[in-house]
């Protein structure tokens, strides 16, 4: 640790010039070994003075005690680590005044020890004071909530509750980003009393919404409000759920929310997306119409051009979140005419706000994964029909093969090549036998470049051909891209 | 082997030996000779000589080998046998450490510190401070200085280890040929060979402690007799005397439960009594089988004996008497099922100068030792009385205390000259002795507020003092390795306790007064007889340095907390480790008995109050032969506090706690 460079520094610091190389070899050791010592010492005297950090004047004492005179000056001098070089640290050793020190006013004398006594526990319980750790408090505050609960039959707010009301209002109102706020959300997920506050909420929530469309981190909070109400499992907000829905709605697809360009309002809508759908499946069972409502309103919102982009991304990422199944049933029938009218929006030729442009492409994103999830689905659900086998004997010839069993020939336009087909796959293929692998032609043919463009995959099951005659012109929409959501097991069949 | 190979070897050999002149004749001798062999014995085909010669005209001093050798070592353990690695990996320690001190004695410092820390890491867990300690050491004056090194160097490490592992570990010592190896694991370790299966890793702790030779005198002092029963006619028992007319008399408040428990106490002392009452338990023990498993739980726990004083002991005022016996006869009974309420005395605006707090034994006084040599005494029946001020936090008692007028609510005590680092209430609280860094203790009066005494002895500072629990009597332990007994009429100690290796850090006496235990940084706790000034027991276990102490009221057993946090309950007969309680983050400054024995409540730096169910893990303990470990669920409770760090604690005699530390500032 103490190196031979240090003790001729030192040398060099303190007037000795010439100091043989041997010396110094000698010393360092030697110097490193007595300042270990001296710090086994201060460190017993750190222990002795119950503290945990060691601090100067237990370093001071250890000399005392090794009859050494107490280095002067070291009390509370903080190293600086020099900017540039990690290693290096220095005194921040400031030129002060002396007249200012002199004029300066005398600074207040420390407050002198003193002694305050309290209840750690009484009968092993600790009770809820301030003076106790604030994280028994809490489960106490909890214990006396729970007492309330009686109370909520007669719908008297009591005094603990309102006061919560309160304060966590306000904290959404004006300080949505601290800590407290956050303290707040977990104990709206889990404390069992509140269930009395729920239409206090609900309607707190519609009314702030509407107040603050302009306001995005209000929003925000009272989103995160909503989503922790209504995760709280003992809490019954079904019967508000006619009141809170609304106003999660608004936030998904609002033509605009929050003022300013920065903010961020495509993350509320995600945010606000995941939320409806955890509501949905978790009350849908309960309410049956109340998937068909929301699923009407996102879909009117998608299907209006007159709508703005926004909007679209906010009912896109709604369904999405509903389900690979509402995607499917919903947007991929409708996915050719949109995107005719998203892909001029997309380029910088007709499209000249770049805001607006931005949009365009989120709203692309989003269409994107949204297919694309759907098309990874179903090929997932085919996988089993597909042997392992399989992607390996396709690689014999090193060529670019297909497997395909049609019984519908009518979609497949070249049959060519099957004999060979067969003749590959040998012994140990192919039990693929209700359901059909069917690759456009262009793939088949031999010495095709290893990924083919205009790839257009189709799985099929019987009872899903209309549905998958959406899924069938995926990669002519979105191109290679969609090669990212066949799973790897299936990607083998391109290569 | 050729024969010129061989002169080759015994060339090297020469040369290296110094004999120079030897040598050169040998070579004339042969360049003469050149041809003729002159080799009688049959060492040509004998390949174990061979490489037993080969080895000695190698360059012994060659610092790489040791690295080598070492790391071959290393991994051959590491890639052993699951069942047999941990005792393999024991001999790792004992090996690094002698490889590590043989370079430095041999002068290469830089390649022993390039050893030490490429396998620093292999034991850093286990031997953290050993290994801080000796990485200082960097020439061979400082092993010759550094007595932890002397010691080490001097001594053989005791290593248990199975008949199996043995094999195995000479079997590649000499398929390996790894001398060197085998020369500091003969050098320095004493294998205590045992036949069957090795013992399972975790719960073999002598193992780990590298002690040397100590461990046999350990194990010889051990065998010493101890008598840790109560002193005859204690107040307990003048309680049960008195207590059933008391108790009669007292029916009307409904004290049924001091009731029942003295009848519990009558039994088992009737049981201790009657000598006859332990053959009615064998006869029973063959006639009933259901009844056996009641009748053990009382049998283990035979109350001991009744010693004699071996101290002469003050004699006790009536009055303090019968105070005692009213607290006792109101004592709560606690369990793990009934806890006890704790009353936390928090200092604030301590400025990090607060070293010790102590808690006079009925709570009302509260002590504080300060960094800047003061002590100050509060007393709470007063704060308490002269309104809810105090409770009110820190603002209002700010203003009250640091107004113009500088009114303190507490008697400051200045005569020290260094911090002061323990403070002690005389058992009426009528006395405080204080100990500090300026070598010195000094006898308060909390009556007088005024120093009566200064008793000087030690030569370094006094880390910690205690009161006898009769009073009169103290002790004291320092920095100079000793712990002193003292008595409060004398100047000069009475006794000397010396034999530790490092600081005497912590110091109680044995409920009987006949004995005191001192915790040291040495790792190690004693016992030692306060008649003869002989130690009587070592404790080996904790792995680092002792902090607090505490005896059961019972006085079989003994707790003590090190700088881990780890606490570990000791049966004083046996001198073994009964079970370590673990739980704790930090340093446990604090340990504290409830009145009849049945909690021990730790205190510790990081911020929390535990307390701990003793009485299942002491009778369990024959259970646990059997079943082996089963049992880690002593602690019953655990009481954060607000970031303040627990320094001190106390039962009162009616079983209230009482807790006492500095509030410190969250690190921020």
């Amino acid at each position: 640790m103490v190196t031979k460079e240090s003790i001729e520094v030192i040398a060099q610091s303190i007037g000795l010039s010439t100091l043989s190389p041997d010396v110094s070899a000698a010393l360092a050791p030697d110097v490193e070994y007595r300042v270990r010592e001296v710090m086994q010492e201060a460190i017993k005297c750190m222990r002795h003075a119950r503290r945990t950090t060691l601090m100067a004047h237990d370093v001071d004492s250890a000399l005392h005690f090794r009859n050494l005179e107490p280095t002067s000056g070291s009390k509370s001098m903080r190293f600086k680590r020099a900017p540039e070089n990690r290693e290096l640290y220095f005194f921040d050793d400031k030129d002060v005044e002396l007249k200012n020190v002199i004029e300066a006013p005398l600074p207040n004398a420390p407050p002198d020890a003193s002694i305050t006594s309290h209840w750690l526990t009484i009968d092993g319980i600790q009770p809820s004071i301030p003076q106790n750790s604030p994280l028994q408090a809490v489960s106490d505050l909890k214990r006396s909530e729970y007492k309330d609960d009686v109370l909520a039959a007669r719908q008297v707010l009591s005094k603990e509750l309102q006061n919560y009301f309160d304060k966590v209002t306000e904290w959404a109102l004006t300080q949505s980003g601290s800590s407290l706020f956050r303290q707040a959300l977990s104990s709206l997920e889990i404390d069992p009393g509140l269930h009395p506050l729920v239409p206090f909420f609900t309607s707190f929530i519609a009314e702030e919404i509407v107040k603050n469309m302009d306001n995005y981190p209000v929003l925000l909070a009272l989103m995160r409000l909503a989503k922790s109400l209504l995760h709280n499992p003992q809490v019954h907000i079904e019967p508000y759920l006619n009141q809170l829905m609304p106003s999660i709605i608004t936030c998904l697809i609002a033509k605009r929310l929050g003022r300013r360009l920065s903010d961020n309002h495509w993350d509320l809508r995600n945010f606000t997306a995941s939320t409806l759908a955890s509501t949905c499946k978790r009350f849908g069972h309960v309410y049956h119409n109340l998937l068909p409502r929301v699923t009407r309103s996102l879909l009117h919102t998608f299907l209006d051009p007159t709508k703005s982009l926004p909007q679209h991304y906010g009912a896109i990422q709604g369904m999405v979140a509903l389900g690979l199944n509402m995607v499917r049933f919903l947007v991929l029938p409708n996915l050719g005419p949109y995107l005719l009218l998203l892909l001029p929006e997309m380029v910088p030729e007709k499209q000249k706000e770049e805001a607006k442009r931005h949009g365009a492409w989120l709203v692309y994103g989003a269409l994107m994964v949204a297919a694309g999830r759907c098309l990874y689905e179903r090929l997932k659900t085919s996988e089993t029909l597909l042997s392992p086998p399989t992607s390996s004997v396709w690689k014999i010839n090193g060529k670019l093969t297909n497997a395909r069993q049609s019984k519908r020939k009518a979609s497949s336009d070249n049959l060519t090549h099957q004999p060979p087909l067969k003749k590959i796959a040998g012994g140990g293929i192919i039990p693929m036998s209700s359901t059909q692998m069917q690759v456009n032609g262009t793939t088949t043919i031999p010495q095709q470049s290893l990924i083919g463009r205009g790839i257009a995959l189709r799985t099929s099951a019987p009872l899903d051909t209309t549905v998958d005659n959406y899924l069938f012109p995926l990669f002519e929409y979105f191109g290679e891209s969609m090669l990212m959501f066949t799973p790897k097991h299936e990607l083998s069949f391109f290569l | 082997m050729d024969p010129e190979q061989i002169n080759e070897f015994v060339v090297g050999y020469l040369k290296k030996k110094g004999f120079s002149g030897a040598a050169k004749d040998l070579e004339d001798y042969h360049h003469q000779n050149n041809g003729s062999s002159l080799s009688s014995i049959d060492y040509h085909n004998d390949p174990e000589l061979t490489k037993l010669i080969r080895s000695f005209s190698q360059q012994e001093d060659d610092p790489t080998r040791y690295r080598e050798s070492y790391s071959k070592l290393r991994s051959w353990a590491y890639n052993s046998l699951d069942l047999y690695k941990h005792e393999l990996l024991r001999v790792m320690y004992p090996v690094f450490i002698h490889c590590y001190m043989d370079l430095v004695g041999k002068g290469h410092t830089q390649e022993a510190r390039a050893f030490f820390n490429s396998f620093r890491k292999d034991h850093e867990m286990v031997h953290l401070r050993d290994l801080q300690k000796l990485e200082g050491v960097l020439s061979p004056s400082h092993l010759e200085e550094m007595e932890f090194a002397r010691s080490l160097r001097k001594s053989k490490v005791n290593i248990k280890i199975c008949q199996y592992s043995y094999d195995l570990l000479l079997q590649y010592l000499h398929r390996t040929e790894s001398t060197l190896m085998l020369g500091i694991i003969n050098e320095h370790i004493n294998f205590q060979v045992y036949s069957g299966q090795p013992t399972s890793s975790s719960d073999d702790i002598e193992a780990v402690t590298i002690v040397g030779s100590f461990q046999d005198t350990a194990n010889h002092i051990n065998q010493k007799e101890i008598q840790w029963g109560l002193l005859e006619d204690s107040l307990e028992d003048r309680l049960e005397k008195t207590g059933g007319l008391l108790s009669d008399s007292e029916k009307g408040q409904g004290e049924s439960k001091d009731g029942d428990a003295d009848d519990s106490k009558k039994r088992s002392t009737e049981i201790g009594k009657q000598g006859s009452s332990i053959k009615k338990l064998k006869k029973d023990k063959a006639g009933n089988a259901t009844a056996k498993v009641a009748r053990l739980e009382t049998s283990t726990v035979p109350p001991a004996p009744r010693v004699k004083p071996e101290l002469a002991l003050p004699v006790m005022s009536t009055d303090v008497e019968q105070s005692i016996l009213e607290d006792l006869r109101n004592r709560v009974q606690l369990s793990s099922v009934a806890m006890p309420s704790v009353s936390f005395y928090t200092f604030i605006n301590t400025h990090n100068g607060l070293n010790c707090a102590s808690i006079s034994h009925d709570g009302s006084l509260v002590a504080g030792g300060f960094s800047d040599s003061s002590i100050k005494v509060w007393d709470m029946a007063k704060i308490g009385q002269s309104g809810s001020g105090a409770l009110q936090g820190e603002n209002d008692t700010n203003d009250s205390i640091g107004g113009p007028n500088g009114r303190r609510n507490y008697t400051l005590l200045l005569g020290h000259s260094g911090p002061v680092y323990s403070a002690t209430f005389s058992p009426p609280g009528d006395f405080v002795l204080s100990s500090s860094a300026d070598t010195t203790i000094r006898l308060w009066s909390t009556k007088l507020n005024a120093n009566l005494v200064c008793y000087k002895g030690h030569n370094y500072p006094v880390w910690d003092v205690q009161f006898s629990p009769f009073g009169h009597y103290f002790a004291s332990c320092s920095h100079d390795r000793t712990a002193r007994i003292w008595s409060m009429d004398q100047i000069q100690p009475l006794r000397i306790m010396a034999g530790h290796l490092s600081d005497v850090d912590c110091v109680q006496w044995h409920p009987n007064c006949n004995y005191i235990a001192t915790g040291s940084s040495d790792k190690t706790v004693r016992l030692w007889d306060v008649q003869t000034g002989e130690c009587v027991r070592i404790f080996i276990g904790h792995r680092s340095m002792v902090l607090s102490l505490a005896m059961s009221p019972d006085g079989r057993y003994m707790a003590s907390g090190d700088e881990d946090g780890t606490i570990m309950m000791w049966d004083l007969s046996t001198a073994r480790c009964i079970t370590p309680l673990m739980g704790h983050n930090s340093c446990v400054w604090s340990l504290c008995y409830s009145g009849e024995g049945s909690l021990l409540a730790s205190g510790s730096a990081d911020c929390t109050v535990k307390l701990w169910d003793v009485t299942s893990s002491t009778k369990s303990t024959k259970a646990e032969e059997k079943n082996g470990n089963s049992n880690r669920l002593r602690s019953l409770r655990t009481f954060p506090t607000k970031s303040t760090p627990v320094h001190a604690l106390r039962f009162s005699r009616r079983n209230l706690l009482f807790a006492a530390g500095a509030l410190s500032k969250p690190a921020s």
